[in-house]
């Protein structure tokens, strides 16, 4: 389909549907399957607001021609005027939130979280909001295209799948590769049967924001990558940098979670990071640790505790010997009162719970460090009382392939060594995400054939010689599994809450089980699409998801109406295991003598929603700018620098440079500069091209020892003026302080508690 | 200098023929100086800047010229300069009519044509200033057909009723006041003039029972005007008044905007008077005598405004309202700051030019004083609507704005405007009053035969009085 | 309403409170936010845009102050920040929208009455009715008035993105006021079908696009008609109370047990606000 037939549809709100039969021809797919999608999804309603009245007759256009398609016997999905909710999954970022998503007329209008949902319980955060901008974004490709002379240019799908065939086909299967971000569910799967049919291992996967060394850590001392975190039980949580409210992990559910933290006896919340996060800006206390240094700090804070009579694992003793709070207090910056009150606080209040974020693990001794905070959590008795055993998932095929730096390091190196034929891209923007410093746009060239599947013209895609639209998230099928699972382990059904706006783009599944049938055609013949797929993984259930001795059929059904199945898990219990941890000092660094941290945006998060006009205007939680990239610099590191807001400085590192704005900021730490992820593209889409730098581009090429991991956050570099001077656009211009009014009130905790207490 | 030592104390010569008074005044109708052509060119110039920007703000919106949480800005600042200005049309032809001010009678002719033409660009503002302006006409009370009615509640529902009315009056009061002189134009021309005339006349031949009643009707409508000039800017300062914002929510606003009005009115007179005076070449009607008087009645409500002010801010310094204190002081030292200061020094600092003389009597200087003055009334208007948006209750939204090039182009195609307006019609009508120049000249004669009978020196009189004088009713 | 009451006490008038009770109201939306629980995540924000059709106006114009936060999170720092090196108590979130008040100001001050007091004790606006004077935006202590300084409809929603509009509520165009509406679609079609199967409109039935966001439930949204509605029940326990028996305005800082958290943003200026904000908490560690 043309761009034009598009532009002509757009303005019937009915189009989506009733345009089916013309909309079919052009899609490779057969017109029953599509219709019986529908069906299905009618199946799937989970609930109808009706205002009753008589169904009216449309106009609309089907072929061309004008015809008058009659309401009287509707599809059970297209109520005019009446929106129906389905469920589905949000795939926004990988925190695995269920959603609803609001229908009428054919077209999705409106999310909202999954109340049945585990994970979110009915809350939707802002990027999972701007899902259905994802879905109708201006720039999304509606084409495939190829590589001809240079240049990439649109093709027709049947040529593109042939072009497909025939690359992979001359390729040696072992040669062949899939680069992704968290992949999960049936997706995985299907993306592990193309690689082992093609007889090769390389599956990359990359994510920015990840917890790939916490969860190293995890599995080395307790036994288990993902245990469960009940910060509701929690009477204080100490995060190291663990931005559980914006960007680790699930901040969806730990919102909800520190919803009931925060209520009744109310929890104590102590955040320690080099640069304010979300989770920073609502601590009880903030305490501003030197970057790369959170180690020393847990420490420094195990000694105290030793010294208040808090028994050490025998393999940390060394360790936590070495660093007495008046040293922890010269490496880090805090205090040696505010050590010994963290300390106690921690005594006072159990079970607490510690956590390390990625500001502890982006380091070169990222494992360590973090291994000396899970150390606290280990001497403070919280393993097994709010560090729980979450058990082995029970379809340990559909787990997560979690993100990391580490795969990202080793597919450069892989294109570096010409070890790849051809590339599959799903999910992941490396070319964006990519420190310069990797070599990894130059190393692309080595890879003959770069199939990119994506919904945007971004970076990668750039570099592609295949470019494959894929629907967006809405209009495809899919299962996902979280890798943080709450108390009620669950699968999340992702089902289409309309037609695809771009006919004949295929879902992940559909495009993979169409790799796969030209590898082994056989094994897959049963399988019209995903869909039947699916329909098929539901309907091998065992017994147990079966109550009531529900058919295939109704167990489907209800699967899709409710966008989940919860699976039990019988947990485990959790080891104690701490080794020893060796933490060397960092040496001071006269060049560069600052941190760069590439601190992650609720809302942008690693670049991937930049394009989404919602969140670009949606302020920074924190600095409150829109649109553009800042630096925040502590007015001491200013005044140093001589700049001021909207100053425009140069942050060299060994590796490169960048040129950003200041935002003078108290919550950053005077040795460090952060500057916000996300922007910088140069490609993407209208919305995203041409603002702000990517952090991301001069970070070091140095990884944590233990894991590979990027030291994302261990780049050091140099600021200088450069004597530019740009406004920056933020929301309340004069927003420092209320000005005396009683805007926001604030009482301590203990009158909370006198009052409002449990 | 020859005519200022020649009528040194005397507003206009005694020994003037009627029948010059007749040419001297009809010749304005013909042949300018060029400089007033130049004018007009000058303000064709300004109008075609503001048509432009008011037609790219009306295709774009008001994003041309405004921004949250300046709402109201430039636009109702000068809306407010433009009524105020009509003020002292008013105050020449009617108040000062009525306590039998002599002086007045060469001059306000043109002050009350300024009146009007000042009402008529002020009436731009407010409908320039919508965001749909194609709606203006639903602030009007019109019988509705869906039964929706203006919200008779909001102060600016009741701008429009006041100045409407006050429009139509000073209109008709113009108009009436015309009539003997149409009548004495209508005999003088010839061609498209003399229809003109002879239809605007209204047939008058100046029989003793049409004076008679014109002098009645005259002195009626100047009566009639007088509250209705007070109540128009009171009510204008109830916008701001009636509203809950600091600054803005001021008990003593309408004495405020009547004394600030009739400042920039007299200032404003002051201009147009040198200016009409070179055009037409009327030194001997419009003296310097005459000039110094406006210039004494302008330095006297400078001082009763300057009063006005103190009372404000003494008001809110001993209120203790910690809102409108953040705002008066934000006025004082934030970004506003020097153009709160520039309208002090203007407002209550260069009127005391006027105290002098020499000055007043050196045109150069009262030409510059006067626009200075305006300048810092328009400054007045302006720091009255600004500081408050900038600085309110909310913190979060405080924010300056400067204006924007589009606003600033519509402020200066007002000028043009109402400059071509007023231009037009001092080619069209006679800007002075014949009739009363006339009477005038005949009541200096006779105070001078009286005065000679009395063995009193000459025919001077006070210089500037409000008391009745016998000689005029009779 | 008679003239009798007119004349004797205005205040009571204008908020339409007669011999203590509310004057005609059906029902009286009302919020409590609470502080303890905002994180200031933005959430509410968004959902707003999504479900009223709010226009992005790109970073130009965003920088001029013509954005369209309906629901806006402040962000204020301690008063005291100035003297120390680091905000080591965190920031303090405000979710701002409009407060629907009893006494709006905005009220009496459009000339066209294209915003007036709905019997649900909604101050509508009525995007067809205003002629864009701003007046409204003027007279409002929260500045949660928006104007459409330009044609949105024009660059806001390049296409595909117009599909995602909302069908139950307009798109403005330029030179119209608009605020938050409490979500007034969602009010009319949950009062429809209670109306159409004969039965009140109940508590929980529907929400606030904002309080069905929020990840921390710190929105609570509701009837403060509805003696048993969960948002009454906060104004209750939080002793916040819109008029006392005799109808006059009471201040919350003269409740009873003043440690308690409800307040009311710029209450002194007698709005009559129906969002109760629940003050923000900090432990004291010094």
């Amino acid at each position: 389909m043309s761009g034009n037939e598009i532009k002509s549809f757009s303005p019937a709100p009915f189009r989506s549907i009733l345009s089916a039969g013309s909309a079919t021809q052009a899609a490779p797919l057969p017109r029953i399957e599509r219709r019986d999608f529908l069906k299905m999804m009618g199946w799937g309603t989970v609930g109808v607001t009706l205002a009753g009245c008589d169904l009216p007759s449309t106009v609309t256009l089907e072929e061309g021609k004008e015809t008058v398609v009659s309401y009287l016997s509707p599809e059970e999905y297209a109520i005019p005027g009446v929106g129906v909710w389905y469920a589905s999954a949000c795939l926004q970022c990988p925190a695995g939130c269920g959603i609803h998503g609001r229908v009428r007329e054919g077209l999705a209008l409106k999310l909202e979280g999954n109340p049945d949902s585990p994970v979110n319980r009915g809350k939707l955060c802002q990027m999972g909001q701007s899902g259905v901008q994802t879905h109708y974004n201006p720039d999304r490709l509606g084409k495939p295209q190829l590589r001809k002379h240079g240049k990439l240019v649109d093709i027709s799908w049947d040529e593109a799948w042939k072009v497909l065939a025939e690359k992979v086909g001359a390729a040696s299967g072992a040669r062949v590769a899939w680069f992704t971000g968290t992949v999960s569910g049936h997706q995985a799967v299907l993306i592990g049967e193309h690689l082992e049919a093609l007889g090769s291992k390389h599956h990359f996967v990359h994510e920015v924001i990840n917890n790939a060394v916490g969860r190293a850590v995890n599995q080395d001392v307790l036994g288990e990558a993902m245990p469960r975190l009940d910060i509701d039980k929690a009477k204080l949580v100490l995060s190291f940098g663990a931005d559980f409210l914006g960007t680790w992990v699930s901040p969806t559910h730990f919102a909800t979670e520190y919803a009931k933290f925060r209520s009744g006896t109310r929890g104590v919340l102590v955040v320690a990071e080099p640069k304010m996060s979300l989770t920073g800006a609502n601590a009880d206390l903030w305490l501003a640790v030197r970057p790369g240094t959170e180690g020393m700090l847990a420490l420094g804070i195990a000694h105290a505790l030793m010294k208040k009579g808090v028994s050490v694992p025998e393999a940390a003793r060394a360790a936590v010997t070495a660093y007495a709070p008046e040293k922890a207090a010269e490496i880090t910056g805090i205090s040696v009162q505010r050590i010994e009150q963290v300390a106690a606080l921690l005594k006072q209040h159990s079970p607490s719970l510690v956590l390390a974020g990625a500001t502890v693990e982006g380091q070169e001794q990222g494992y360590q460090a973090a291994s000396a905070v899970m150390l606290l959590n280990v001497m403070l008795g919280n393993v097994g009382k709010t560090l729980v055993s979450r058990g082995e998932f029970p379809f340990p095929q559909l787990s997560p392939r979690t993100g990391n730096t580490r795969d990202l390091v080793a597919f450069a190196a892989a294109a570096k060594d010409k070890a790849l034929d051809v590339a599959f891209f799903y999910g992941a923007n490396p070319v964006y995400t990519a420190p310069d410093s990797l070599g990894l746009v130059a190393a692309l060239q080595n890879i003959p054939f770069k199939v990119v599947l994506t919904q945007f013209p971004d970076e990668t895609a750039a570099q592609a010689d295949l470019v494959l639209p894929v629907a967006s998230s809405l209009e495809d099928w899919g299962t996902h599994v979280a890798d943080y699972q709450p108390e009620q382990g669950v699968i999340t059904f992702q089902q289409p809450l309309m037609e695809g706006l771009y006919p004949g783009t295929p879902g992940l599944g559909d495009a993979l089980l169409k790799l796969l049938k030209m590898r082994a055609a056989q094994k897959y013949s049963a399988f019209n699409d995903y869909f039947s797929y699916l329909q098929n993984a539901v309907a091998s259930l065992p017994e147990q998801y079966r109550a009531g001795g529900l058919t295939n059929k109704q167990l489907w059904e209800q699967t899709l109406q409710k966008g989940l199945l919860t699976v039990d898990s019988a947990p485990g219990s959790l080891n104690t295991n701490v080794g020893e941890i060796t933490l060397n000092e960092i040496k001071a660094d006269a060049e560069y003598p600052l941190r760069l941290i590439p601190s992650p945006r609720l809302g942008l998060w690693d670049g991937r929603h930049a394009n989404i006009p919602w969140l670009q205007e949606a302020p920074d939680q924190i600095s409150k700018i829109v649109w553009d990239s800042w630096a925040e610099l502590h007015p001491s590191t200013a005044a140093r620098l001589g700049v001021q807001e909207g100053d425009v400085v140069e942050i060299a590192s060994a590796h490169g440079a960048i040129k950003v704005k200041v935002y003078v900021f108290k919550g950053v730490h005077p040795d460090a500069i952060a500057v916000p992820l996300g922007q910088g593209h140069e490609e993407y889409g209208r919305y995203a091209k041409g603002l702000g730098v990517n952090p991301l581009k001069i970070l070091s090429p140095a990884v944590d020892a233990r894991t590979g991991e990027l030291a994302l956050y261990g780049t050091r570099v140099n600021a200088t003026r450069t004597g530019v001077h740009e406004e920056l656009v933020k929301e309340g211009r004069n927003n420092i302080s209320q000005r005396g009014r009683k805007l926001v009130a604030t009482i301590t905790a203990e009158q909370f508690r006198r009052t409002e207490g449990v | 200098m020859k005519e200022t030592e020649l009528h040194h104390d005397k507003d206009i010569r005694d020994d003037l023929a009627w029948s010059q008074i007749n040419s001297d005044i009809l010749k304005s109708l013909e042949n300018p100086r060029r400089g007033y052509w130049y004018t007009v060119i000058g303000c064709l110039v300004l109008l075609a800047i503001g048509i432009t920007a008011a037609v790219l703000q009306y295709r774009y919106g008001l994003g041309m010229a405004k921004n949250h949480p300046h709402m109201w800005n430039l636009y109702i600042a000068t809306f407010i300069f433009w009524i105020g200005m009509s003020h002292s049309g008013t105050l020449l032809s009617a108040i000062l009519h009525i306590v039998h001010a002599d002086w007045r009678k060469p001059i306000y002719r043109f002050a009350e044509a300024m009146t009007t033409f000042s009402l008529m660009t002020a009436l731009l503002f407010p409908v320039i200033h919508l965001g749909r302006l194609w709606n203006f006409y639903w602030v009007i009370p019109y019988i509705p057909a869906r039964g929706t009615w203006p919200n008779f509640r909001s102060p600016l529902s009741w701008d429009g009723f006041a100045i409407m009315t006050y429009l139509t009056s000073s209109a008709l009061f113009l108009y009436i006041g015309m009539l003997p002189d149409l009548a004495i134009a209508r005999d003088n021309t010839t061609g498209w003039r003399k229809k003109l005339y002879s239809t605007l006349s209204l047939g008058w031949y100046g029989s003793d029972r049409q004076w008679r009643i014109f002098r009645k009707a005259y002195m009626l409508m100047a009566i009639f005007l007088i509250p209705l000039a007070v109540s128009v800017h009171s009510i204008v300062s109830s916008d701001f008044a009636m509203s809950i914002m600091p600054g803005w929510h001021v008990t003593t606003f309408p004495p405020y905007f009547v004394s600030g009005a009739l400042y920039s009115g007299c200032a404003a007179i002051v201009t147009l008077f040198i200016l009409l005076r070179y055009y037409f070449r009327w030194e001997e009607y419009m003296t310097l005598a005459i000039l110094e008087k406006i210039c004494k009645l302008t330095f006297a409500i400078a001082m009763v405004w300057t009063y006005l002010n103190l009372v404000e801010f003494s008001s809110v310094w001993y209120g203790h309202d910690i809102y409108a204190k953040e705002v008066l002081w934000s006025k004082m030292t934030g970004a506003y700051a020097p153009a709160f200061w520039s309208m002090m020094f203007f407002g209550s600092v260069l009127p005391f030019t006027l105290a002098f003389q020499k000055l007043r009597r050196h045109i150069p200087t009262m030409m510059a004083v006067s626009i200075l003055l305006n300048v810092g009334m328009w400054l007045e208007r302006w720091m009255i609507v600004s500081p408050t948006l900038a600085e309110s209750f909310y913190p979060w939204a405080w924010d300056v704005l400067w204006p924007t090039l589009t606003s600033w182009a519509i402020v200066l195609g007002s000028f043009g405007w109402f400059g071509l307006l007023f231009l037009t019609f001092v080619k069209i009508f006679p800007s002075v009053s014949m009739y009363e120049v006339k009477e005038m000249v005949y009541h200096r004669k006779l105070a001078r035969e009286k005065g000679a009978a009395h063995g009193h020196a000459g025919g001077a009189q006070p210089a500037f009085s409000l008391s009745m004088r016998k000689e005029d009713g009779s | 309403m008679s003239l009798d009451n007119l004349t004797k006490d205005w205040s009571r008038y204008r908020k339409g409170i007669e011999e203590g009770g509310f004057h005609n109201y059906e029902h009286r939306w009302g919020m409590a936010i609470d502080l303890n629980a905002c994180i200031g995540c933005n959430a509410c924000s968004t959902a707003c845009y999504a479900e009223n059709n709010l226009a992005v106006v790109g970073k130009e114009r965003f920088s001029k102050g013509h954005y369209m936060h309906w629901m806006r999170i402040e962000r204020y720092w301690d008063e005291d920040q100035a003297r120390e090196e680091f905000p080591d108590q965190g920031a303090h979130f405000l979710p701002m929208l409009c407060q629907q008040c009893g006494a709006a100001p905005c009220e009496p001050v459009c000339p066209v009455a294209a915003t007036y007091h709905t019997p649900d004790g909604l101050n509508a606006q009525v995007y067809n009715r205003c002629i864009g004077s701003r007046y409204c935006s003027n007279n409002c202590p929260y500045r949660v008035r928006y104007f459409n300084f330009w044609s949105y409809p024009e660059s806001a929603w390049p296409e595909p993105l117009n599909l995602q509009l909302n069908p139950d509520i307009t798109v403005r165009d330029k030179g119209v006021m608009e605020k938050c509406t409490f979500c007034v679609q969602r009010i009319r079609t949950a009062k429809d079908k209670a109306k159409m199967e004969n039965r009140k409109v109940k508590d929980g039935e529907f929400t606030t696009a904002c309080a069905q966001a929020c990840p921390t439930s710190a929105i609570h949204f509701g009837d403060l008609m509805d003696a048993e509605s969960a948002v009454t029940q906060l104004w209750a326990k939080h002793q916040v109370k819109r008029h006392d028996e005799q109808g006059l305005p009471v201040s919350t800082q003269h409740k009873q047990n003043p440690a308690l958290r409800g307040y009311r943003v710029l209450e002194e200026l007698n709005t009559d606000p129906s969002v109760m904000y629940l003050e923000r908490v900090r432990e004291e560690l010094a």
